[in-house]
């Protein structure tokens, strides 16, 4: 193993620095938000104050049931992609130094995700409409 | 100057009291009070000038408290801007309109779920003290619930004064010593800081003032039920008007009598329509057959109402009630009435919700109100009144005012809550479902009512609805306001469109009176109306625009509804309720100057609909949020009853200003826009098309408006132009009776019915003979509508019904009464 020169590394120690003092500052803003608007505002905790608002009336069971598969659908997708874009970004910020090859191996990357867009658009993974439509034809466009 | 110097030996009370407040203990200014007064005066400053209030509506004066957020008056400039949606959010309460006793839980949850500190303002005179609305569904003044820290007076209030009440709680804001309560400190103030009022303690509920309490209201030996003192009795009358049965009627009566034979009886010298009295026993045959078999065929049930006969003045002629069923034929253009008698202490009939599925509502209603039950009816429970309540108040035997009745006080609010959403869902609910109540409280209802939605993700897979949040009590108050009293109430039956609810109600009394109309009242009368009806659609477009995401039509619109609001303030001097048309004419003449105004509207408005039509009607997320849904076929339309706009738009050219003219609408040439979609973009363009024929009409009027006489000369009936009682007795005689206890009106019934902004508004009106309406009864189009909802909006996403609401345009006291 040769030794490694410190030449090579970054001057990171100051870095950790900024970084540690960035991160107590933003706890510490958020901290007095908290504690101030808990202290600061006049609370006077009630049933009343304390139900969920449902237009005025009394709601009617309880939030936690079975959501529908289209809800998860969604949000998983949107997890995907949006994993995906992070992807991306990663290559953009670097895109000189990888070159065309790093182009071309993005391009086939976006174009998989593309046909994958493609292919739950057509098994209708992406139609938010109502099941008895659904069922009475088949996606639009 | 010189200075005022006291005079010696003045002490009557107002000086004194005076004088004491000039003396009184300053509060402290922020420069006395340090540090403390300048962080106080800091804190005031942001909070009185960044409000946040709900948006939260109860009645006629949301609409003019709306009207102040809108360009001609623009309340932004007090940093009062933005309404907001959730109670969590908002600071300002603005009870605006009528309270009533079944949305009474909601407000005070309301209340009780804003952020602290909390103002509340009370606007209008229903808000403030049940104003003219003493009756048993309104609480007589919110203060008895919240407390209050502004009234503004008016019936309803201009949007002005809602500017006044936000300058005047400002200077209540910069008051205030906010800065000890922030700290946790003992001392200080914020937020609204008067108690509830108690009736009879700190506050009076008698609409003439405290100190009365033990002496009967004026004229009571005159009021109902029983008006064993009525001088109208003595008065004599010529009988009531009389209506010619036209061949088809006199036919359909003939082969009425031949099938049903003893079972039926034409009833003689009707006022309105072929009437016949049927036994209960073959009701159910006798309708299936005017539906589905006669010649022509009633395929509408117009109306079903009921009239409780027990206190009557000829006791013995009336069975205990009448159930009525109105039917129209659209094929020619006719209506015949069906009377079943019932009698007993637990009166019953059969349902007819197999024949007419519409059926099922008007059935509720007459339980609800009469205590009448509906055999075989699929649910048979309340419709209007809150599910806890006692006794059913259309009988005689009711009690018609709130004062007559216990106070309703906080407690009550608490203790009475709308009944759960899953009881209305009952038995069409899967396990994979989930409720949701749209409303009462909701800035897409367009006022008081409650969808309660069976869904499936977003999907509505069963809706039902519950109404009643705004019974007035329209129809009971009918019963003991004089003839001529009960045009102001009839404004109120729908506030958006004014003197066109003057019109209906005018239009039966004239009809079972039979009391003539000049020329001249008919054409203001239909000009004011159309000015009406543009007036609603307006603010029509702009809020369904609003709900399907468009922001921009809302200041359009309201600012060239303004304009309309100027030609009907300088011909009526009345802006929302103008209660300008009498019986027999209007109250006034035109005023100088009416027809310039009329002239440059009708110049400039078919250029504003242009506009906003390029806004609207070709832009893709309109059409997108609209076309297809809500789809109402031409049929389940004319079954289901459902009138106006949303019948054309489901494709069937009928509007009762030419199939069945009244008020002179024959004199005029328009056509009647319709379409054959069924769908809400549909009912989109019909509306828009009625607004250019709208101002046709207002053209012509304003170009032909013939000369003559602005009131009836039957004296008789109507109130007579004061100039002219100072010139002959007989006059002055007609005009102090008919001011002071109301003219007689001859026992008979009628009903007449007209094409309402909103669709077909009817009303029927029983005389006893006496000098108020012995029955009151409106045949409302939103009803209807409403009740015809599911068929639009079962198996579409929530966002839909949203745009369904929107298009079908209904109002709440126009469904509730």
């Amino acid at each position: 193993m040769q030794p490694i020169s410190p030449a090579t590394l970054s001057p990171w120690v100051p870095g950790l620095l900024s970084f540690a003092l960035y991160s107590v500052i933003v706890l510490a803003v958020l901290g007095l938000l908290l504690v101030l608007t808990r202290w600061l505002g006049e609370q006077k905790p009630d049933l009343e104050k304390a139900r969920p608002y449902e237009c005025g009336v009394i709601p009617t069971g309880g939030a936690r049931f079975r959501y529908p598969v289209p809800f998860y659908l969604v949000a998983v997708f949107f997890l995907i992609f949006d994993v995906e874009t992070a992807l991306i970004f990663s290559w953009a910020v670097a895109l000189e130094d990888l070159g065309w090859r790093g182009w071309l191996q993005i391009s086939f990357f976006i174009i998989v995700l593309l046909i994958s867009l493609i292919y739950l658009w057509k098994k209708g993974g992406l139609d938010w409409r109502p099941q008895l439509q659904r069922q009475a034809s088949p996606p639009r466009r | 100057m010189a200075t005022p110097v006291a005079a010696p030996g003045i002490t009557t009370p107002e000086i004194t009291r005076g004088l004491e407040y000039l003396k009184r203990p300053r509060f402290p200014g922020p420069a006395e009070r340090g540090i403390e007064g300048l962080l106080d005066g800091l804190v005031n400053w942001c909070r009185a000038y960044s409000f946040w209030p709900l948006f939260f509506g109860l009645s006629c004066c949301f609409i003019e408290e709306i009207t102040a957020w809108t360009p001609r008056f623009d309340i932004s400039r007090f940093g009062c801007e933005v309404l907001r949606g959730s109670p969590r959010q908002a600071d300002l309460l603005i009870i605006s309109g009528t309270v009533f006793k079944k949305i009474a839980p909601v407000v005070l949850r309301l209340y009780e779920q804003m952020t602290e500190p909390k103002w509340v303002i009370s606007m209008g005179s229903c808000a403030n003290c049940g104003g003219m609305y003493d009756c048993y569904s309104v609480v007589q003044g919110i203060d008895q619930i919240l407390p209050v820290d502004i009234y503004i007076p008016g019936c309803p209030p201009r949007p002005e004064a809602v500017m006044q009440s936000i300058v005047l709680l400002q200077e209540k804001v910069r008051a205030e010593r906010p800065l000890r309560k922030i700290l946790h400190r003992p001392g200080g103030s914020q937020g609204t800081q008067t108690p509830i009022l108690v009736d009879g303690l700190s506050k009076s509920r008698d609409p003439r003032g405290p100190g009365y309490y033990g002496t009967p209201p004026r004229g009571s030996e005159e009021t109902p039920p029983l008006f064993w003192d009525a001088r109208s009795d003595l008065m004599w009358t010529p009988p009531p008007n009389f209506f010619e049965l036209s061949d088809t009627d006199q036919s359909l009566a003939k082969t009425m009598r031949e099938k049903f034979g003893d079972s039926i009886a034409q009833a003689e010298n009707t006022s309105d329509m072929l009437t016949f009295q049927v036994a209960p026993a073959r009701l159910k045959e006798v309708l299936r057959f005017l539906k589905t078999e006669s010649e022509p065929k009633f395929l509408r049930l117009d109306d079903l109402t009921a009239v409780d006969e027990t206190a009557r003045r000829e006791r013995e002629k009336y069975p205990d009630f009448t159930v009525n069923y109105q039917l129209l034929s659209f094929d020619s253009a006719s209506r015949v009435r069906l009377k079943a008698p019932l009698d007993g202490p637990r009166p019953a009939l059969d349902s007819i919700t197999d024949i007419w599925p519409s059926a099922n509502w008007y059935e509720r209603e007459v339980y609800d109100m009469f205590g009448i039950r509906f055999e075989g009816h699929p649910r048979l429970w309340r419709i209007l009144m809150p599910h806890d309540w006692e006794g059913h108040p259309l009988r005689k035997s009711y009690p018609d005012r709130a004062t007559d009745m216990p106070p309703y006080t906080h407690f009550e609010a608490q203790r009475h809550q709308p009944q759960d959403a899953g009881e209305y869902l009952e038995g069409r609910l899967a396990e994979d479902q989930y409720v949701l109540n749209i409303g009462p409280h909701h800035i897409s209802t367009h006022g008081l009512i409650r969808f309660i939605l069976a869904l499936r993700g977003e999907e509505i897979t069963a809706i039902d609805t519950d109404i009643g949040y705004h019974h007035r009590a329209a129809e009971k108050i009918g019963e003991r306001q004089s003839w001529h009293q009960f045009i102001p109430y009839t404004d109120r039956v729908d506030y958006l469109t004014g003197v066109a609810n003057n019109l209906t109600y005018c239009l039966a009394v004239e009809k079972l009176a039979g009391i003539p109309v000049p020329d001249r009242a008919q054409f203001i009368r239909v000009m004011l109306t159309e000015f009406f009806r543009l007036s609603n659609h307006l603010v029509w477009f702009s809020t369904y625009t609003h709900d399907t995401g468009a922001m921009t039509p809302n200041f359009y619109c309201f600012a060239e509804r303004e304009k309309i609001m100027d030609i009907v303030e300088l011909i009526t001097g009345g802006r929302l309720h103008p209660s300008w048309f009498r019986l027999g004419g209007v109250a006034m003449d035109l005023p100088v100057g009416w027809k310039e105004l009329v002239d440059d509207f009708v110049k400039v408005f078919p250029r504003r609909i242009k506009e906003f039509e390029a806004l609207i009607t070709r832009n893709p997320i309109f059409e997108a949020r609209t076309r297809d849904v809500g789809y109402l076929s031409k049929q389940d339309a004319m079954e289901w009853g459902v009138t106006g706009p949303n019948l054309r738009a489901s494709g069937l050219e009928w509007d009762l200003r030419k199939k069945m003219p009244y008020s002179s609408y024959e004199a005029f040439d328009f056509d009647i826009p319709y379409a054959t979609a069924g769908d809400s973009y549909a009912r989109y363009l019909v509306r828009v098309e009625e607004m250019r024929q709208s101002v046709r009409i207002i053209e012509q009027a304003a170009n032909r408006m013939p000369p003559g006489r602005w009131l009836s000369e039957d004296y008789r009936y109507i109130i007579p132009p004061k100039e002219e009682t100072l010139t002959d007795i007989e006059t002055l005689i007609h005009h102090f009776i008919n001011v002071t206890r109301g003219a007689k009106i001859p026992r008979g019934e009628a009903y007449a019915a007209t094409e309402h902004p909103r669709g077909e508004q009817g009303v029927y009106t029983v005389s006893d003979g006496l000098h108020m309406a012995y029955r009151l009864r409106f045949r409302s189009p939103g009803f209807a509508h409403v009740q015809a909802m599911p068929l639009m909006a079962v198996g579409h996403l929530i966002s839909d019904l949203i745009a369904i609401i929107g298009s079908i345009d209904f109002i709440l006291p126009d469904i509730d009464r």
